[in-house]
């Protein structure tokens, strides 16, 4: 009784909104449980005089669609050949109008790529602090133990945790799929589960089948990256000893020397103590970058310990050496 | 007091009576289509009654209406409001010998759906089928005695 007036609450909002914005439904349907009810007017004049019926009233009950998706999040990931616990990260929704519970599961044998990663063990995760990465706070899934309960329009993020084999060379794929399945049950779609859905009403398989399935990709990139620091140091006297007051140079030669790409590479050094950066100093290949944190590839870093931190992106061979130089004062 | 019910009793039932001399009958039913095999094993559908929905369905809803009186009624107007939770079909509104009409605002105003106009930010648009909150249809012509008609629309679940 309390769900059905709440769900009549829920459509008066729903009829405010429609007269300020007159936006359509919302993203899962009408509620599970909602009542609709339905009577005719009729008016009439008989002999010049007006009257107005009603029909009957028919009902209609809204039963539980179960409908479930899954979206792939991670692009594809670049591991390299003995890595561990590389993770895959997904997102599960329940696109229906109901409560439902859902079952996950992994399988990295997969038709189409050149090699099975090894799921770990657990091999799937929920991204319990929501930071998109997989890391030590995330909670491992077991089955019928922990099966995450999604209400409509509700989603979960999920890694899936693989080890990659030895031996793998660069530019093998390798995939792993993720299954949702309703608890409620799977089937064509339009297969009622009497009874089965929230509050006792029927549900019944929406257009996904109540399972999806979604499957990502690794790919062996073994790139071998080297960095190289230097420093010049020019004294206030006019010779190179690192005394009070003498600037040091720093270059940082990146320089990638296999086939593969380092995605997303970022160089980050600290100010070393006792010493003081020089305001923009920072270049990269020859090319000032400001300080400040903005649109270009690089900043000086404040907000932990002072850093210069510069973005070289996408990293080839082809794009080697990426020189960065910048000055710091000592103290 | 026992008098007293029983005026009132009367009363009820003398306005009852009055009804249903010279009045019409009208009768709502709401279906939804199903998909059968028939006896040479092809797939076709046909409308069953419509107890539980989900949401993307579609639903029919009929209206009956006959002249059980002993006179004609004239401009007989029958209006259907459209449910919050379900969307008008498109040019599903049928009712021979009638006029199609719709209101966006609550059953206010009436007019043609391509006269139809929703205020929305400031700015005049057509109005759409989502727009619309009831149906209405005007007769034509007078009722006979005995003479019946029908209404229909269709409208999907949200």
């Amino acid at each position: 009784m309390i769900a059905s007036v709440f769900a009549w609450m829920r459509r008066v909002t729903f009829l405010c909104l429609c007269c300020v914005f007159s936006s359509p439904a919302g993203a899962v349907g009408t509620a599970v449980g909602t009542v609709i009810e339905n009577t005719a007017v009729v008016s009439y004049d008989l002999a010049g005089a007006p009257v107005t019926i009603q029909s009957n009233t028919t009902t209609l009950a809204v039963a539980e669609r179960i409908n479930l998706t899954v979206t792939l999040q991670s692009p594809q990931t670049p591991v390299a050949p003995d890595d561990t616990g590389r993770a895959l990260l997904f997102t599960v929704t329940n696109t229906g109008n109901g409560t439902e519970t859902v079952q996950l599961a992994i399988d990295s044998v997969i038709a189409g790529d050149d090699f099975d990663p090894t799921p770990a063990v657990p091999g799937i995760y929920f991204d319990t602090d929501g930071s998109g990465d997989f890391n030590t706070g995330d909670q491992p899934y077991t089955p019928g133990t922990n099966d995450p309960d999604l209400l409509a329009d509700e989603s979960i993020s999920v890694f899936l945790v693989n080890d990659i084999p030895t031996g793998l060379a660069n530019g093998l794929t390798g995939r792993s799929e993720l299954t949702a399945t309703s608890a409620t049950g799977t089937g064509a779609p339009g297969t009622v589960f009497a009874n089965q859905g929230d509050g006792g009403v029927n549900a019944v398989i929406g257009l996904t089948g109540g399972e999806a399935q979604v499957t990502g990709e690794y790919l062996i990139s073994d790139v071998l990256v080297s960095v190289v620091k230097s420093q010049l140091i020019i004294d206030p006297f006019g010779g190179s000893e690192p005394v009070p007051g003498a600037t040091l140079t720093y270059t940082i030669v990146v320089n990638i020397n296999s086939p593969g790409t380092a995605a997303g590479s970022v160089v980050r050094d600290a100010i070393p103590a006792f010493s003081s950066y020089v305001p923009d100093s920072i270049t990269l290949n020859g090319t000032a970058i400001s300080d400040s944190a903005d649109t270009d590839e690089g900043e000086f870093d404040t907000s932990g310990v002072p850093s210069v931190v510069v973005r070289l992106g996408d990293l080839t061979q082809a794009l080697s050496p990426q020189t960065i130089v910048f000055q710091v004062v000592i103290d | 007091m026992k008098v007293f019910m029983s005026v009132i009793l009367i009363g009820f039932a003398a306005i009852a009576g009055a009804q249903e001399q010279g009045h019409l009958d009208v009768r709502t039913t709401v279906q939804k289509q199903e998909v059968f095999v028939n006896e040479v094993g092809e797939s076709e559908t046909r409308l069953v009654p419509a107890e539980v929905v989900v949401p993307g369905e579609t639903v029919f809803y009929t209206i009956t209406f006959s002249n059980v009186g002993a006179e004609a009624a004239d401009n007989v107007v029958i209006t259907n409001p459209i449910a919050e939770d379900l969307m008008y079909v498109d040019g599903s509104a049928f009712g021979p010998g009638m006029e199609i009409l719709f209101s966006v605002d609550g059953g206010a105003t009436f007019a043609a759906a391509g006269e139809l106009t929703i205020v929305e930010d400031g700015e005049v648009r057509n109005a759409e089928a989502g727009d619309f909150t009831h149906v209405r249809w005007v007769m034509q012509n007078d009722l006979a005695v005995g003479a019946q008609g029908t209404a229909r629309f269709a409208a999907v679940l949200e």
